[in-house]
């Protein structure tokens, strides 16, 4: 390529013993959205975390505009004029849109805090771009849409010539995406440079004009948008299309049509396994985010629920899985009424939770292995002797549990804190199963997840239901919701937005309905 | 508010050869932090124009030269010790207990009201009431920072610590007015009565038998910890609260168990210092338990096993410094140094040991 | 008139330790590290102030040496919690023990045992001209030592800082998302270490205020838990500079109350009047957990290429 904007050659790094980068490489033209693609721990965002100077290469070196440059925090990259929109918004919640954009800048001197040209730049950034945003507004207050409009407002006020975006329709509404494809267009046009860290092939196609496909850490190929398809990015970015296992996965991460993933293992009983009615949840400051909320679940069926984070999804599961007191309503298990229970009666009643952030609610990171399995069962006769907790028998059903569920570790009394993500989600879908749940709660299941983990719960989740555990599984992964699900709910502001069988989900539509947009089909 | 110290303590299933390494990566550091923190140590007693030699001689000799000092030593152990775990039981939680002293002051001060106000009842009567009494009073005092703790989330250090200077006070209060011995010189109670006091063992001077008591407890804890649901239940609410509520342990109400379990046992230091020692309650016998305890717990990272063993070091060291000062001209306060030292270090070394390890 | 005039007047060099002390605490609280070691620090301060006063002969110097010393102990602290990223609790609190060690040992090297303790000038007030002849006010707010003048200064200076400038709207954001605030430049390291640095060191000078403005003694005792309530007080003013000096005055209004009640004999035994500015305390807590604000990631360390965070 003639004079790129951007090349990264040789990236080398490595975590311990885990080499995340091996020697790769990376060009990106001026005027171009690059599309940076591949499976969950491919090493897109580790690469991009190194040019952003959050991570330091063991190897390497990157040229901007022809020149060597070296990166060695976030300042140098910002200098360069590299910009970066993370996943996570980097924020500070309690400060203005404003406030957040000058943060680190040199407007106007150190003691001095003068911020009306700030107010108007942002001002004409935004119209600009179509990045609309109030300059005033406090962080927190607004939705994520916004949130990450600001994240870009921040990279372009401090002049970015490359913009990296990692992964950044993962809550956006499709509509949402629409716009915020357009606004990086404009940024090209302009003549600017943007790299986009997806997994996902349908929005590569849409948008990009080349993309770099990632694999283990390794640069698979580069393309131009023109002499590429779906189905060989999907090769690409999977490795095999001959293994039956990848097809559904592949559609899991939206290479292939849902819609061509036969459902011969759907396993749906006819006894109503749970039934959830006028379900009212509260949030942690007191705001209904769950209201008037009905759903009935028989034995072995998959419900998926679909919709935007932040619109009842961590308070819908806490509730059903007992972490979250019922406001009002009623939730019953097998014919039981859970309502008012404490947590532990709704474990000890088969209700089993994979919580979506796993380091957080899942696991006690400086204890063993078999520790973790026994949490949440420590009271029950099955692992208790004569009043006190039977650690030798613990240990042997770790190491059984560590064979079955493929565990890498060294043993049961590895901390479970040193594990890699897969690995610890496989602990706690071990737990999980040895309670033989009635109803199996996944919230995000495999966010963050390498593709043997990611088709590993996926087996496990179908082994369940054969078993006939209900299962319901919240994801904002939309593809991943429509591929395993007998049903699709829409989840929007905490309400039921509409319901779809498998076979009959159009993404669009489900999309629509998620912002309120579309005819409910309750 | 932080992700606490305390890592519970090694699985029992490590295999035989691992097991040695593993042992070994504990014991090198630990003894390693020791010399290191005695070599600062020396080199400040240098500075300082006294003989280190001379110094360390008499710190680390004095509790086994004499029947006197190993007597003086087990009966620093036990306050010390129990104050230890008033810490590093509330630890396990995640929550720091910096009120052990004040626990004590009232749990001696529960332990004196019983034995000066039923006085005329017989030992196997009356020793239990008081020893109890300690215990519960210990478990009060604390139990208002656990209330305040889980009823409206006030930091537990903060409330830890501003009841021990309430604890003062108090105990001025009552030696002062409530059973004053007016003949002391120094605010103390009355003695109280024979029935109250723990018998001695062997030949003067006598052990008391608040050390016998205090090894029961020391096997009650290790198996509590290691073994129980609920000692299981607070090491989780420690390692991740989320994690833990999230599976069923209702953990505000366990982290406030944690600091009334932890109040009871330095409120039954009191009672035993009373009981065992002084016979009466007098200012000042709290002498610097809680530092001493919070030091020993710290220095235990999370092991129930460890701590006994820390805080009979600690003890022969706090012995010795009391000769130190008087042999060797260098002042007490220099073992309190050595001792924040050691910590320090062995801080350190879980670093070092961790990057290591890792290569 | 006169009673309260007179309250008020000692009122306000009673907030000077909590004042320092406070302010210390927030600013290295601010950028996220949450010091524990402010008694041993005020008691090091303390000592180190006094016996340097002592010996050079000038409160000046000494109170300098107790910024110095307390100085040292904040850099402890920053390193080992920003570079090898130890609890900060932990190390605050070996701190402590090794600062309460230092103390007593630097006294008994320096003083030894003496019949007669020693003494060392207390500080002259120096009505500020014009001011102090404002009646009422100028009696009460005007008057005093350089000292209060220059604590309700820092205060003053650090609450500037904080929110009327670009520096500060950065500092700011390190105690709240340092990785926020890392990925746009801005050193999370730099940032906590001086503020630890000079955050230790105000809390030494609160310290050294002691022996220097009421008595001229160093006795073992004197911070009595001042320390503690300190870190009550930056909790009760929200880790703001301008509530601080709000509750400083509280705290200090406590104290003289309390001094005076026993003093004038109201019929209580002392003891329970001088255990009010604890209870108080206590009382006060419930409500300053209840409704104030603390930087998110106070006493949480940083680490950039921590996969966890964020």
């Amino acid at each position: 390529m003639e004079n790129p904007r951007l090349e990264m050659r040789g990236i080398v790094k490595t975590f311990g013993p885990v080499t995340a980068l091996d020697a790769v490489d990376l060009v990106v033209g001026r005027n171009e959205v690059h599309g940076l693609l591949g499976g969950n721990g491919a090493g897109k965002t580790t690469l991009m975390n190194v040019l952003y100077g959050l991570y330091r290469p063991n190897a390497g070196e990157v040229l901007l505009d022809g020149q060597p440059v070296s990166i060695g925090s976030p300042k140098d990259a910002i200098a360069a004029g590299v910009g970066m929109v993370h996943q996570t918004f980097l924020q500070v919640d309690n400060y203005t849109v404003t406030e957040n954009i000058v943060l680190g800048t040199d407007v106007p001197g150190p003691l001095r805090l003068d911020l009306t040209e700030a107010r108007e730049r942002i001002r004409e950034l935004s119209e600009r771009f179509g990045l609309t945003v109030d300059p005033d507004a406090v962080v927190e207050e607004l939705p994520v849409g916004v949130r990450q409009r600001v994240e870009i407002l921040k990279a372009l006020y401090r002049g970015a010539k490359v913009l990296i975006l990692d992964e950044p329709t993962t809550n956006l509404t499709p509509q949402e995406v629409d716009d915020l494809f357009g606004s990086m267009r404009a940024m090209v046009d302009d003549g600017m440079s943007v790299v986009l860290i997806t997994h996902k092939i349908r929005e590569t196609l849409s948008v990009c004009d080349r993309m770099t496909v990632m694999r283990d850490g390794r640069r698979v190929e580069t393309l131009e948008r023109s002499d590429t398809d779906a189905e060989h990015l999907a090769e690409k970015m999977v490795g095999s299309t001959t293994d039956p296992g990848a097809v559904v996965e592949a559609a899991a991460l939206g290479a292939v049509d849902a819609e061509a993933v036969e459902e011969t293992l759907s396993s749906v009983g006819t006894t109503i396994a749970v039934a959830v009615r006028d379900l009212v949840v509260v949030n942690d400051q007191g705001h209904e985010l769950i209201r008037g909320f009905d759903l009935e679940l028989r034995e072995g069926e998959i419900v998926g629920i679909a919709g935007v984070a932040g619109n009842g999804q961590v308070e819908l599961a806490e509730a059903l899985a007992g972490v979250r007191p019922l406001r009002a309503g009623s939730v019953e298990v097998s014919g039981r009424a859970m309502g008012g229970l404490a947590t532990s009666s709704w474990l000890e009643h088969g209700v089993a939770y994979v919580p979506e952030d796993r380091h957080r609610d899942g696991i006690l990171p400086t204890a063993s292995i078999t520790e973790n399995l026994v949490l949440g069962s420590q009271r029950s006769p099955k692992v208790r002797r004569f009043g006190l907790i039977d650690w030798g028998a613990a240990k042997q059903r770790a190491v059984d549990a560590i064979a079955e569920f493929s565990v890498r570790a060294n043993g049961p009394g590895t901390l479970v804190g040193d594990l890699s993500g897969g690995n610890i989600q496989r602990v706690i879908l071990a737990r999980a199963f040895a309670r033989r749940p009635r109803l199996l709660i996944l919230h995000n299941p495999t966010r963050g997840l390498d593709i043997g983990s990611t088709r590993f719960v996926y087996q496990q989740v179908r082994t369940a239901t054969a078993a006939g555990c209900a299962v319901l599984l919240i994801s904002e992964d939309l593809d991943e919701v429509i591929a395993l699900s007998d049903r699709v709910i829409a989840l929007y502001q905490g309400s039921r937005a509409g319901e779809w069988p498998h076979g009959s989900v159009d993404a669009y539509e489900v999309g629509r309905s998620m912002t309120g947009l579309g005819e409910a089909r309750v | 508010m932080t992700a606490p110290p305390a890592t519970p303590p090694a699985a029992p299933e490590a295999a035989g050869p691992r097991r040695v390494a593993d042992a070994l990566w504990l014991v090198v550091p630990s003894v390693l932090s020791v010399v290191a923190a005695f070599a600062v140590g020396g080199l400040i007693i240098l500075a300082l124009g006294q003989d280190p030699v001379a110094a360390f001689e008499s710190v680390l000799t004095t509790s086994f030269n004499t029947r006197f000092g190993t007597v003086e030593t087990l009966h620093k152990w036990v306050p010390v010790l129990l104050c230890a775990y008033a810490f590093a039981i509330p630890l396990a939680t995640g929550k720091f207990n910096i009120g052990a002293e004040g626990q004590l002051l009232v749990g001696a001060t529960g332990g004196v009201a019983i034995g000066i106000l039923w006085s005329d009842l017989p030992m196997l009567v009356l020793l239990p009431c008081v020893l109890v009494a300690g215990a519960l009073a210990g478990a009060v005092w604390s139990g208002i920072a656990a209330v305040l703790m889980v009823k409206f989330n006030v930091n537990e250090i903060l409330s830890t610590v501003v009841l021990n200077f309430i604890s003062f006070q108090l105990i001025d209060y009552v030696a002062s007015h409530v059973w004053p011995d007016r003949g002391a010189g120094h605010p103390a109670t009355v003695r109280v009565g024979e029935g109250a006091l723990l018998p001695g063992i062997g030949q003067a001077p006598p052990l008391h038998s608040g050390v016998i008591i205090t090894l029961v407890l020391v096997v009650a804890i290790a198996i509590f910890m290691r073994r129980t649901s609920t000692g299981f239940e607070m090491r989780a609410v420690g390692a991740n609260l989320r994690a833990a509520q999230v599976h069923g342990i209702r953990t505000s109400r366990l982290a406030g168990a944690g600091l009334v379990v932890g109040g009871a046992v330095a409120g039954l230091a009191g009672a035993i210092e009373v009981a065992g020692v002084h016979g009466k309650m007098l200012e000042g016998m709290q002498s610097n338990f809680l530092i001493l305890g919070i030091i020993v717990g710290l220095m235990s990272r999370g092991s129930m096993i460890a701590i006994p063993f820390i805080a009979f070091g600690i003890a022969v060291l706090e012995v010795g410094a009391g000769s130190m000062q008087r042999t060797a001209q260098v002042p007490v306060e220099m073992v309190l140094i050595i001792e924040a030292l050691i910590l320090l270090f062995l801080l350190l070394s879980d670093i070092a040991r961790a990057k290591l390890r890792r290569n | 008139m006169g009673e309260i005039t007179e309250l008020l007047t000692l009122m306000i060099p009673a907030m000077v330790p909590f004042l320092l002390a406070a302010q210390g605490t927030v600013l290295s609280g601010r950028a996220g590290v949450f010091n524990v070691s402010q008694e041993g620090l005020m008691v090091l301060g303390a000592a180190v102030g006094f016996l340097v006063s002592f010996k050079v002969g000038s409160n000046t110097v000494g109170m300098a040496a107790a910024f110095a010393i307390a100085g040292v102990f904040g850099l402890v602290l920053a390193y080992m919690t920003t570079q090898l990223r130890l609890d900060q609790f932990v190390v605050g609190l070996a701190l402590y023990f090794a600062a309460l060690g230092a103390a007593g040992l630097l006294y008994r090297e320096v003083i030894g045992v003496t019949m007669e303790p020693p003494l060392i000038p207390t500080l002259e007030d120096k009505p500020i001209p014009l001011l102090s002849d404002i009646p009422f006010l100028g009696e009460v707010l005007f008057d005093h030592d350089l000292v209060v003048y220059l604590a309700f200064a820092i205060s003053v200076a650090i609450w500037w800082f904080m929110y009327k400038t670009r520096s500060g709207l950065a500092f700011r954001s390190i105690g709240e998302n340092p990785k926020a605030a890392d990925s746009l430049g801005i050193n999370v390291t730099w940032a906590r270490t001086w503020s630890t640095v000079v955050g230790s060191g105000l809390v030494g000078m609160a310290g050294a205020y002691l022996p220097m403005v009421y008595t001229g003694l160093y006795t073992e005792g004197m911070v009595a838990g001042r320390g503690w309530l300190v870190i009550a007080l930056a909790f009760l003013g929200g880790w703001r500079p301008h509530l601080v000096i709000a509750g400083a005055a509280f705290f200090a209004g406590m104290e003289v109350l309390a001094l005076r009640a026993q003093v004038a004999g109201i019929g209580i035994p002392h003891q329970f009047v001088l255990m009010l500015p604890y209870v108080a305390t206590l009382l006060v807590m419930v409500f300053a957990f209840r409704w104030a604000r603390q930087p998110s990631f106070l006493g949480r360390n940083y680490d950039r290429e921590s996969r966890l965070v964020g």
